[in-house]
């Protein structure tokens, strides 16, 4: 992680006298307000149910389940992710608005947990997308769940949780991973360089020989054919 | 009355409105809380969304009819906001009247119509045409309750409503005179709100959100603050129309907050009905009982 702080920011001159109270209220509400989108692929799911409901009750955090990719900030991955899995929870990850948040639940994520072995499942979630905070166990217990989301919540009121500007910084370093489970032909609907030079993250690890091999191989995205009916069975 | 002092109401009741409105969310949420029997979010919540999705860096834009979309949605509350007199503001609701609000109230939910268009999400767009189908619903029985209230006063002047129900005292409101009317425009009110089991066009579990679905950053955030004044609107609508208004803040506050709690408590007890149970039974029910109620009342 060391190389990852030695890269310069450029930081846009700020002539409000109040953009550091600004700056300071924005990361408290968004410390105090965490949509989660919750992709449970594995076992792990089971205590997240105890964790929002009556017996924890996430809600009193600011924290609560949303539906779409669009409104969430926190990706909750809660076990193991199949080379299939990983695909869709990339799409969806490359699809929420930044700050955005990773968190890994259970050892499945951590190092593929009792799945070390399969050929169809990937190890380590942080090889693929920058995770912010792990919750280790198999499965950790719900108080486990809220001390983890505590963290991550002080995390993002000192402003420390910013993996998602290192996905940004260094896309090739994750879309190599990518391109070995996935083969060479692999892209997603999101331009993720254009997104990064767009927050100004764009830097000299953002490109390199796997951001070559995606731009030899990626295809314009075109509309999907709009019909009304179904088509006719001859 | 002087311009500036106009001016002055115009800015500042749809602020107020706005505050009632981020309370009322709180309190939506505080009984749903209460019911499933967990503690329910902090005070300053409702606030802390709203100013954490202004804060996304994010913001995905559709278009220009996207952007459009969601400020016909705010801006049609806002208008709204203007034409409901609230204890010791008045704004522009004498030069409005009830067929002005009936008709500004519906800006929203076109705005929004136009919006989610752009987003092509087929979950949006099956989410909005299910909002029109309940406006179509909806509306019905809540023109049904808006004639006969304007023909039990006599006028359709807000102001003039309140004015004469708090003359004659609690046994001139609305509530009392008109109880079927009443209880059509709390089933109206229901629906309106969206809230269960009339929820037909967010449905979280079903079409994602439906509307919100593509919406994230100021998008959402703008639709976080049409739900205050949602809330709002509706509630000073039925307190105008059957309680008499506000005498003052306080029973103003207390009848609007008392409002919004029946609807909500019902809510969380219920599940959902599909689009076609929601016309059928809006058509049948409400409708009944306030064409009985102007039945009663003419003659």
């Amino acid at each position: 992680m060391k190389e990852i702080q030695q890269i310069p920011v450029a930081q846009a001159s700020r002539t409000n006298p109040f953009a550091r109270v600004f700056d300071e209220l924005t990361a408290f509400c968004r410390s105090r307000s965490m949509f989660m989108l919750h992709y449970c692929t594995g076992c792990g799911a089971i205590e997240l149910p105890p964790a929002m409901t009556s017996r924890f009750d996430m809600e009193r955090l600011g924290i609560q389940p949303m539906v779409s990719p669009r409104q969430a900030d926190i990706l909750l991955i809660t076990g193991y992710v199949s080379v299939k899995t990983l695909k869709r929870v990339i799409l969806t990850y490359e699809q929420m608005a930044s700050p955005k948040y990773v968190i890994g639940i259970c050892s499945c994520t951590v190092n593929g947990g009792m799945y070390w072995q399969s050929y169809a499942t990937a190890k380590k979630l942080n090889d693929y997308m920058p995770v912010d905070m792990y919750i280790a166990g198999c499965m950790p217990r719900p108080e486990a769940v809220i001390e983890g989301l505590r963290g991550l919540m002080e995390r993002v009121r000192t402003g420390e949780a910013n993996g998602w500007e290192d996905y940004y910084r260094r896309y090739d370093y994750y879309l190599g991973h990518q391109q070995r489970l996935f083969g060479e032909a692999w892209q997603t609907p999101t331009n993720v360089i254009q997104e990064a030079e767009h927050y100004g993250l764009a830097g000299p690890e953002t490109e390199g020989e796997h951001t070559a091999l995606l731009r030899q191989h990626q295809q314009p995205l075109e509309p999907l054919e709009m019909r009304i009916g179904l088509k006719e069975r001859v | 009355m002087s311009v500036l002092e106009l001016l002055l109401e115009l800015v500042l009741m749809p602020i107020v409105a706005f505050v009632i409105g981020l309370f009322m969310v709180l309190m939506m949420r505080k009984i749903g809380a209460r019911l499933q029997r967990r503690v329910g979010p902090p005070v300053f919540q409702p606030l802390y969304d709203i100013v954490k999705l202004y804060g996304k860096r994010t913001q995905v834009s559709h278009g220009l009819m996207h952007d459009i979309g969601i400020i016909m949605a705010v801006g049609g509350y806002v208008a709204a906001e203007t034409l409901l007199p609230m204890p010791g503001m008045n704004g522009i609701a004498e030069k409005g009247g009830l067929i002005a609000l009936l008709y500004v109230i519906m800006i929203p939910s076109l705005g929004l119509a136009l919006g989610v268009g752009q987003c092509a999400n087929p979950n949006g767009s099956i989410g909005i045409s299910r909002a029109l189908t309940a406006m179509l619903a909806y509306d019905i029985p809540f023109v049904i309750v808006i004639f006969g209230v304007a023909w039990h006063f006599g006028t359709t002047n807000l102001v003039d409503i309140i004015a004469l129900q708090q003359a004659g005292g609690i046994a001139t409101w609305g509530a009392v005179e008109m109880p079927l009317l009443a209880i059509a425009g709390l089933f109206g009110m229901q629906a309106m709100l969206g809230k269960q089991p009339f929820e037909i066009y967010v449905a979280p579990a079903e079409i994602a959100t439906g509307p919100m679905v593509e919406m994230g950053g100021k998008y959402l955030g703008g639709l976080f603050v049409m739900q205050s004044f949602q809330l709002y609107t509706a509630a000073v609508i039925y307190v105008t129309l059957f309680l008499g208004g506000g005498e003052n803040w306080l029973f103003f506050l207390i009848k609007i907050f008392a409002v919004v709690a029946i609807p909500m408590s019902i809510a969380f007890l219920f599940p959902r009905y599909r689009t076609e149970n929601l016309v059928g039974l809006l058509w049948k029910w409400p409708v009944m009982a306030g064409l009985i109620g102007v039945a009663l009342l003419m003659y």
